[in-house]
């Protein structure tokens, strides 16, 4: 579907930021108002989402039929910075920033329709009134209720001062009240998702957007109020919404900002779920293009061959998604770590990759990185160095490396304090009525771990294991001062590893055993931890988020360890391999057998997620029939039983031009490490990584 | 038995159905003059040097080593409608190790992409173990094919003219080289060959790319093509169309896998 001229204006006048001109930064100063009225930092969260809803006058453009812009730049802070400091020393822990990177109940929230939680609310009060916490708690919720539907009015009364009577309806029904239209629906669905953001919150993903709009479409459709041309110019008006204030944002570069949608898959009862909605959010998707927000589809070696063509549409122009996920693998390892099976069947994506359940999961997905380079480097030097008379003891030695590292991530978050969050609370499953703010838990109160750099790892302790242990001609003294060396003067024993060592992502059984190896002892490792001091557990994970660059080259702050020049040939500061990919710059032979290689991994003990990324020369899609192979692709990367993945197309030749000459490439999108993002926007350390991806050969 | 090998590509898309990965064998007796595949042209494995560093093209392969290898993609190829596509080079000059491979692969669907210049006998063994032939026919004319590619067309034309009898469906390929193979003679010539040959799915028609000389500097060698390379093609496939022979203009299918 070609955008309408309507939309396509409206997308441009959005890349273009013609609605900056509304943004100040004026902000509400919440510290001094909770001060003067002595708020506990509860009351202080409600506060500012009442006050941020209060500062934003609606806007209505004529050509908009889903509105909300924001114009309040900046989100302020809760206390002084002395205030805090004070506040602080009587925690007991160490206080989180704000609460992101879950997804919130959308369905039910809409289903049930704001004034229906804030009753929950007020009966829970009624119920608890006899404990303080819950009355605080649920009269902040009630507080920021209020603020949203204050803000729904104020934008409804604007519009029937416009004369727009068909947004007035649907901004009076919803979110107040179940909306009647898909319409409504949609609008509903952006002014809470809006305020998640002016509430200080990051990484809001919209979680399985097809299911829970699906039944409003329906409806309007049977009843003959809208045909398809119409609901898709709804749904592409609100893609496009989601783009409006992506800038403001934060994340590490601008896209990373967690806008996630999941389609398809099994609904809680493990029926098939895929429905009309689904196919058209991803035609609008590719009509859009755009990169919020950020599609993930759910397959398994059964899914419809028609839907993965209409996928690879995406994947040809270049979006960096689809990002896929086999649910004959997630769901089956989430249950097998605790989940339940309707919860798990329910799952969807935090912001990039890491599996969650919407409503139900107080889940921190991305503690932090374990490096698998590192833990190898510093097992191979000291095993070299003591003379180890055999591989196991460096892999001995690597596995109490592997301890050591998660023992240390996790050791200080075990004190963590997550910060009230009462708007965001009303939106999931359970606090309304346990009178408990989600910082205290939900369902789910996992954490992630993501596991960095395996096939650098893996291509390490596999030199090893050939040269040093089973051939034994690398002498141990000539690979500890190369390395020593970052390999100056020592070109033609850095060429012998780089070349002649089996390599991770060639389906070579021998380097993959130490991939599977280095997987299981992470596995083992994060289960030793046990529970993490919030009734949850350790999720290890394959993905690396930006961790492939700073494990590489360090950053003010990491807690991490940084490695120099490793055993697999690698220099000092190169960058390892984003997620699930072979380290950059190693030959191997193509996608079938890297899927093959990362199939291995046991992704019944590790749920974090964390993409096989592959990257594609854009030849590929020559000719009529790229899409259907690359939907074969798919289909092949389900079947060989691999997790997750995401598929880069990207022209080497226009990354080029776009690094010379940024004016004439500011819609090139590609994926970065879980996200796409405008390559003109990023840092040139991420724009060098996207481009040395497709570098390789001749 | 051992052979070399100049590439293995997978998820190669250009080169048969489904799911697939495509063997180059190195060594090819034509020299025809938009070949885009240099590294393929000399038998034994060499050198590339470019900006990037330095590549060997061509590694000396056991058959059984090269078929364990193909054979272990088995369950991803085999579901999706794919299989093994022997390209080159020609694939038919290296034939004894094509055939011990063919004979270790395991249910492959294999595709031979060939200019089908061999012995009439060799040809008719190695196409009856294929599932489809990618048949290159180039011009017709046996003083221009030899013009053009170095070589006679004889054996070419006697192969394809023995297609029909072998019983395996093939596409005959043209690359459409401007005012080479592209003028109406050849594709009059080319549609009148083809008309009621039996086992003939369609004809391709390969425009050709100017990445052609992409790799020559590489190789060692001058890419010095004797005609105009900018020229229009000669795109009409009334030809064809008049004699009711199913015709295809690919994409821009006839660049070589990166």
């Amino acid at each position: 579907m070609p955008l309408s001229e309507r939309l396509s204006a409206m997308r441009e006048a959005v890349r273009a930021g013609a609605h900056h001109h509304y943004r100040h930064d004026d902000t509400p100063d919440i510290a001094a108002e909770a001060a003067a009225r002595g708020l506990t930092w509860a009351q202080r969260a409600a506060l500012r989402t009442v006050r941020m809803c209060a500062g934003e006058p609606p806007i209505i453009e004529p050509d908009q039929r889903i509105v909300f812009t924001r114009t309040q730049r900046r989100v302020p802070p809760l206390y002084t910075p002395d205030d805090w400091a004070a506040f602080r020393a009587t925690l007991d822990g160490d206080p989180s920033g704000e609460i992101n990177n879950i997804c919130a109940d959308w369905g039910a929230v809409l289903d049930q329709g704001l004034l229906a939680r804030r009753a929950q609310a007020l009966a829970t009060r009624a119920r608890l009134a006899a404990d303080p916490a819950a009355v605080e708690f649920l009269e902040a919720a009630v507080a920021t209720i209020d603020s949203v539907l204050d803000l729904a009015a104020r934008y409804a009364a604007e519009a029937r001062r416009l004369g727009r009577n068909d947004l007035a309806a649907a901004l009076d029904e919803a979110p107040a009240n179940r909306p009647t239209s898909f319409h409504a629906a949609l609008q509903a669905l952006r002014l809470l998702q809006a305020v998640v953001w002016l509430s200080g919150h990051m990484h809001v993903g919209l979680g399985r957007l097809d299911q829970y709009l699906w039944p409003y479409l329906a409806a309007d459709l049977a009843a003959g109020r809208l045909d398809w041309p119409g609901a898709e110019e709804l749904l592409a008006e609100f893609f496009i919404s989601l783009n409006r204030d992506s800038d403001l944002y934060p994340g590490v570069q601008v896209g990373d900002n967690g806008q996630s949608v999941m389609l398809g898959g099994v609904d809680r009862a493990g029926r098939e779920a895929v429905n009309p909605l689904t196919w058209a959010a991803l035609r609008v998707a590719g009509a859009v293009a755009m990169i919020d927000p950020k599609i993930n589809l759910r397959v398994t070696p059964d899914t419809d061959h028609e839907l993965l063509r209409e996928a690879s549409r995406l994947t040809r122009l270049g979006l960096g998604f689809p990002q896929y996920a086999n649910d004959d693998q997630v769901i089956p390892g989430l249950v097998a770590f605790g989940y339940d099976w309707e919860d798990a069947r329910d799952y969807t994506v935090a912001a990039c990759w890491e599996f969650i359940i919407p409503g139900r999961g107080m889940e921190i997905v991305n503690v932090g990185a374990v490096s698998f380079p590192a833990a190898a480097d510093a097992a191979i030097r000291a095993g070299l160095a003591a003379g180890d008379a055999g591989f196991q003891s460096i892999l001995d030695r690597c596995e109490a490396e592997i301890r050591a590292q998660v023992h240390a991530l996790i050791e200080p978050e075990r004190r963590l304090i997550l910060p009230p969050a009462p708007y965001f609370s009303v939106l999931m499953d359970g606090p309304l009525a346990t009178g408990r703010d989600l910082s205290a838990g939900l369902k789910y109160n996992n954490f992630g771990l993501h596991g960095a750099g395996c096939a650098a790892g893996a291509d390490a302790l596999q030199a090893i294991h050939e040269l040093v242990y089973d051939q034994r001609t690398l002498a141990p003294g000539d690979l500890l001062a190369a390395l020593d060396a970052d390999f100056e003067g020592y070109e033609s024993l850095r060429t012998r590893l780089r070349e002649t060592v089996t390599k991770v992502g060639n389906n070579d059984d021998d380097a993959d055993a130490q991939l599977v190896w280095l997987f299981e002892r992470f596995a083992a490792a994060c289960a030793a931890e046990g529970d993490n001091g919030r009734g949850g557990r350790i999720r290890p994970g394959t993905g690396t988020a930006m961790f492939y660059v700073w494990l590489a080259r360090g950053r003010a702050g990491l807690r991490e360890p940084v490695v120099g020049a490793t055993a697999d040939g690698r220099h000092v500061g190169d960058l390892f391999g984003a997620n699930l990919a072979p380290t950059p710059g190693v030959t191997v032979r193509g996608p079938l057998s890297t899927l093959q290689t990362f199939a291995k991994i046991p992704y019944d003990q590790i749920v974090n997620g964390g993409p096989v990324t592959l990257e594609l020369a854009d030849n590929v899609f020559r000719g009529d029939e790229a899409l259907d192979k690359v939907a074969l692709l798919v289909r092949a990367f389900a079947q060989v039983g691999c997790q997750q993945m995401q598929i880069n197309t990207v022209n080497l030749a226009t990354l080029e031009d776009a690094q010379r000459h940024p004016e004439q490439h500011r819609h090139l999108i590609v994926r970065v490490w879980g996200w796409s993002g405008y390559f003109v926007e990023l840092d040139p350390v991420y724009q060098e990584h996207v481009m040395s991806r497709h570098r390789h050969g001749l | 038995m051992r052979g070399i090998v100049f590439d293995i590509i997978e998820f190669a898309v250009h080169d048969g159905p489904g799911l697939r990965t495509t063997v180059f064998l190195k060594g090819c007796p034509l020299r025809c003059s938009w070949c885009h595949n240099p590294e393929g042209l000399h038998p034994a494995p060499q050198i590339l040097t470019s900006p990037a560093g330095e590549r060997l093209a061509g590694r000396v392969w056991e058959a059984s080593e090269l078929a364990a290898l193909l054979n272990r993609q088995g369950d991803l190829l085999r579901p999706n409608g794919g299989g093994v596509t022997f390209s080159g080079g020609e694939p038919l000059a290296q034939y004894e190790f094509l055939l011990a491979v063919l004979a270790r692969l395991d249910h492959l669907d294999v595709v031979l992409d060939t200019s089908g210049y061999a012995l009439p006998e060799v040809y008719a063994e190695v196409v009856s173990r294929c599932a489809l032939i990618y048949q290159d026919l180039k011009l017709v004319d046996p003083a221009a094919h030899v013009r053009w590619t170095g070589a006679d067309n004889a054996w070419i034309l006697a192969n394809i003219a023995q297609l029909p009898r072998l019983g395996v469906p093939f596409v005959l390929r043209v690359p459409l080289v401007p005012t080479v193979t592209d003028t109406p003679l050849n594709l009059r010539a080319i549609a009148r060959l083809a008309d009621g040959l039996d086992g003939l799915l369609r004809v391709d028609l390969l425009p050709y790319h100017r990445a052609a000389g992409g790799k020559y500097r590489a190789c060692g060698m001058d890419f010095v093509p004797d005609y105009p390379e900018d020229a229009p093609l000669n795109l009409d496939l009334s030809p064809f169309d008049d004699l009711g022979v199913p015709v295809r203009l690919a994409g821009e299918s006839y660049d070589a896998p990166l």
